[in-house]
């Protein structure tokens, strides 16, 4: 397992550097000035390798520049933004997954009834529509017609603040977990679906095990690897729906600084956000196959 | 000062950008501007009462970032100047008169200044600072030398016109504590020098100057000791929102505000200055809150939920959300969903237009055809854009001065003229025909008989040459988006062919803007660019000399004209009130036809007050006066 998990360790890292190559390769086209802005004016002219390695070692000290837009340094920001998204992150797929996962099984389990037709026809619904029409209809009924929610995120600059705003809380958090929650449980019933397919299900019945403990035992300890996996490789597309999200309900996470910072050319934040997201999807990778390989030893065995 | 869907900064220029002002982008103030119309209904009572919180909502994608007034470009916008800075930090001559962009005397720190000659004085009023010490000469002076310090730096003042003030001043003196003296290096005229180069000024405390918490300077005193004081100063400022409110520099205020809380995210809270000298109202909030949004759509949402834990006193409606007015009237009404606000229409004192580029190889020599241009704005529909896209909101332009507001500065004749160009298609095919080009409607125009002749395409423009132009324009503004459209749309049928291509706002800047340096490529070429509008201030007089002066700070396509350039020195240097006036409607009545840009429609901010807060006719200078606000019971 030690083996496994230092192997796994390496790759993320190496995904991190490419993911910041790549982003650093696509900065030598911007304009000089914008250049000079993330690896200093002296090292601006310098070969690419040596701007590179400049840059990282300045990354590797925490410093990861200031934003030529705000004057603001990219860790203020960061700490600023970072934890309120981590917060909308959190909860909406926590809430996702406790709520796909029973919803999966059951049209797994009801397969081809009227109730796996109604749920699918509602997951293919929230998977199809995007994050800023189901925000704003979700605005629109809830937050100015019915007043039952706010229209707008908390605006506390703290997470106690913002987790105990539940009124404002809840429309961004819905408006995530609707999307996700669409995925993680099409993925579900799928995985469900084929293991309730798998010769050991009929063994277990022979062996007279009741219908409960071949669900919980059997069927959702192996359906869950999959959705492990999705989860973690979730990660950048559910930070690609705060950006709209955290828009609409005037919330400055890390998808709305993103956003401004593309908006503005801010490269020092794109870069800077880049690399705090290409580490976020790699650790959320590792942990996804750390999860499968807890869930499945034949992984880290048949790896090792 | 870019104010535009987050818009960002200013460039080149002491007038400041708007970029893509509109109803969709600027958050102005609050208002009963001048076609304001109270749409609301409800009851409220009519007993002013002192005291309560008033929220703002800063225009999205805006927020304050900044508090130290010497800004330099990067930082100067509407939110960090007028909406905060000015509430606590009094610039030396206040600009807004009810609605009119003129000098207020009772809201000035200092008497009108007394200019004879080329002698000029300035006496101070009885302003203190908030820790009791007087608003000074010294202080007056600390600003000139810091201005003077940073010259040509990247860090220089925002609205630093290079060549002008305060460079064009000899003899700085204080006069004992209240009086300023200085020597022009020629005589200019008293109202342009009042307006457009003393408006700069904001006096600073004897507390900020210094390089570090500890070791005092003499930036008030020696131009040579500003640039390691700004650097503190700006150290202090940059990046530190949460910290300035506690900060022994920027609690020292003159003006009727002080900082209560700052964040990051630009929200700020600031409450009422006991200490303020200057004409305080009978009634008054006490707390005033300016909250930052992350777009239009989010604002419009809080407008809409009145409930919400941070509700919104002064916001703004989008225009693409605005119901249409109806034939005849200035203003609309509400949508059903804000019966708590009243809409009242603010035009910003603005110029709405896109340069030009006079100097792009290809279509520079036909820019320069009068002929051309005349058969170019006849493209634009003025008109339609205002009643479609902006649904009913905004002005012609119609001249380099701005119809709405309606001025004293706007030509009476050129007022009584109107738009001269409404979208005519059959008369820029006709003056396109006229001036030998092969006109084909849905292809693309060629030029058959080159030469400078009174039917030829004119000098420089060669046989065969085609009118296909490219344009850039501010991405993300629905109504430019529109308008942008539709002129390709209209040009495409006289066959002028246009690529138009969105883009962020400082990719425009940057290529409009752009200076080429040596050792740096070169300028990215342009030939129309649309960033949305000027905004006069803090120049506020609309006299020509930044924007359509050969080689001034914001001739960003290097308009050049011999009898503008003449006429806008006379008016600059008119030696009375009388000849001034003259001189400027002259220019006016030369150059509006001459059509120097392409006019585009000014574009006015919705703003909404929740029913129960009076807050008076704001200003068209975008300058906002919370401390004349208040609740009704």
């Amino acid at each position: 397992m030690t083996a496994y998990l230092a192997r796994r360790l390496l790759q993320a890292i190496a995904v991190v550097l490419l993911v910041t190559l790549i982003m650093f390769g696509l900065l030598q086209l911007g304009p000089a000035a914008a250049r000079a802005s993330v690896v200093g004016p002296s090292a601006a002219h310098q070969e690419f390798l040596l701007q590179y390695l400049s840059w990282l070692g300045q990354v590797l000290h925490g410093n990861l520049g200031v934003s030529r837009h705000l004057g603001t340094p990219v860790s203020t920001l960061l700490a600023a933004s970072l934890p309120r998204t981590i917060v909308l992150l959190g909860i909406s797929t926590l809430i996702a997954l406790v709520i796909a996962i029973p919803v999966g099984l059951l049209q797994a389990v009801r397969r081809s009834s009227a109730t796996d037709h109604v749920l699918r026809t509602l997951t293919v619904v929230f998977y199809g529509t995007p994050v800023f029409v189901l925000g704003n209809v979700l605005v629109l009924v809830f937050g100015i017609n019915l007043r039952i929610f706010g229209a707008e995120a908390p605006q506390a600059t703290s997470v106690g603040g913002i987790i105990t705003d539940w009124r404002d809380l809840t429309l961004p958090v819905v408006t995530l977990s609707l999307v996700t929650l669409a995925i993680f449980a099409r993925y579900m019933r799928s995985a469900a679906v084929d293991t309730l397919d798998e010769d050991y299900i009929e063994a277990a019945r022979a062996r007279g095990a009741g219908d409960q403990r071949i669900l919980v035992r059997h069927v959702l300890r192996n359906s869950l690897a999959p959705i492990v996996t999705l989860v973690g490789l979730s990660i950048p597309q559910i930070l690609g729906g705060a950006v709209i999200v955290e828009t609409l309900f005037n919330f400055r996470g890390v998808g709305y600084q993103i956003w401004q910072a593309a908006t503005n050319q801010d490269l020092p934040v794109i870069l800077g956000f880049t690399l705090v997201i290409a580490v976020g999807a790699a650790v959320g990778s590792l942990l996804a196959d750390v999860g499968y390989a807890l869930l499945d030893p034949r992984v880290r065995y048949s790896r090792a | 000062m870019l104010r535009a869907p987050r818009r960002g900064s200013g460039r080149g220029g002491r007038a400041i950008l708007v970029a893509a002002a509109g109803a969709a982008l600027a958050l102005i103030a609050a208002a009963c501007g001048p076609a304001g119309a109270d749409s609301s209904a409800g009851s409220v009572g009519t007993t002013p009462v002192s005291g309560s919180t008033a929220s703002y909502a800063e225009e999205p994608g805006l927020s304050v970032n900044y508090i130290f007034p010497f800004v330099n470009p990067n930082y100067i916008d509407v939110s960090n100047t007028d909406d905060f800075q000015y509430l606590m930090y009094r610039p030396l001559y206040w600009f807004g008169q009810g609605t009119q962009p003129y000098l207020n005397k009772s809201l000035s720190l200092a008497d009108k200044p007394v200019i004879s000659g080329r002698q000029v004085t300035i006496k101070l009023k009885n302003y203190t600072w908030s820790n009791g010490q007087p608003v000074t000469a010294q202080n007056v002076l600390f600003w000139i030398n810091m201005q003077l310090g940073l010259a040509n730096s990247p860090n220089e003042y925002g609205g630093t016109v290079s060549g002008d003030f305060p460079f064009n001043v000899t003899n700085l003196r204080a006069v004992g504590t209240d009086e300023v003296t200085m020597t022009m290096d020629k005589q200019y005229s008293a109202e342009w020098f009042t307006d457009n180069e003393l408006s700069q000024i904001t006096p600073m405390p004897e507390a900020w100057d210094r390089t570090s918490a500890t070791a005092t300077s003499d930036c008030s005193s020696k131009p040579a000791d500003c640039p390691a004081v700004y650097k503190y100063l700006d150290s202090q400022s940059a990046g530190k929102a949460s910290s300035w409110a506690s900060s022994p520099l920027w609690s020292v205020v003159d003006g009727p505000w002080k900082l209560l809380s700052a964040t990051a995210d630009g929200y700020a809270k600031l409450g009422i200055n006991p200490h303020y000298a200057g004409p305080v109202a009978a009634h008054h909030i006490s707390t005033f809150i300016l909250q930052p949004y992350t777009s239009e759509q989010a604002e419009f949402n809080v407008l809409q939920d009145p409930q919400g834990g941070q509700p919104i006193d002064v916001g703004y409606l989008p225009t693409v959300d605005a119901p249409q007015p109806p034939p005849g009237e200035t203003a609309g009404g509400n949508p059903s969903t804000l019966a708590n606000y009243k809409l009242t229409v603010l035009y910003p004192w603005a110029l709405t237009y896109f340069p030009y580029n006079y100097r792009d190889p290809k279509a520079g020599p036909i820019f320069s055809q009068l002929y051309f241009r005349q058969a170019f704005q006849s493209l634009i529909d003025q008109e339609g854009i205002i009643n479609g896209p902006l649904h009913g909101y905004g002005k012609p332009t119609i001249g380099p001065v701005t119809s709405y507001p309606a001025t004293n500065y706007l030509a009476p004749a050129v007022a009584k003229a109107g738009d001269r160009w409404e979208l005519n298609l059959a008369y820029a095919e006709k003056r396109l025909k006229e001036h030998g080009w092969s006109v084909v409607p849905n292809g693309v125009d060629r030029c058959v008989s080159p030469g400078s002749g009174p039917s030829d395409c004119g000098p420089g423009v060669p046989r065969n040459a085609e009118l296909k132009l490219s344009m850039i324009y501010a991405s993300g503004v629905d109504y430019m988006y529109s308008a942008t459209k539709e002129l390709v749309s209209n040009a495409s049928l006289v066959g002028v062919h246009i690529t138009a291509t969105a883009e962020p706002i400082g990719n425009i800047f940057g290529a409009a803007f752009c200076t080429p340096a040596a050792g740096q490529p070169p300028c990215p070429g342009w030939q129309l660019a649309d960033w949305g509008a000027w905004t006069y201030s803090p120049d506020y007089l609309p006299t020509g000399e930044e924007l359509f002066e050969s080689n001034s700070n914001a001739d960003a396509g290097f308009f050049n004209n011999a009898t503008d350039n003449a006429l806008i020195t006379k008016t600059v240097e008119s030696r009375s009130t009388k000849a001034f006036y003259a001189a400027m409607y002259k220019w006016q009545e030369m150059l509006s036809p001459y059509l120097p840009e392409v006019y585009q429609p000014n574009v006015p901010t919705l703003v909404e007050t929740v029913n129960n807060l009076h807050i008076g006719p704001q200003s068209s200078t975008l300058t906002i006066n919370p401390e004349t606000w208040y609740f009704l019971k």
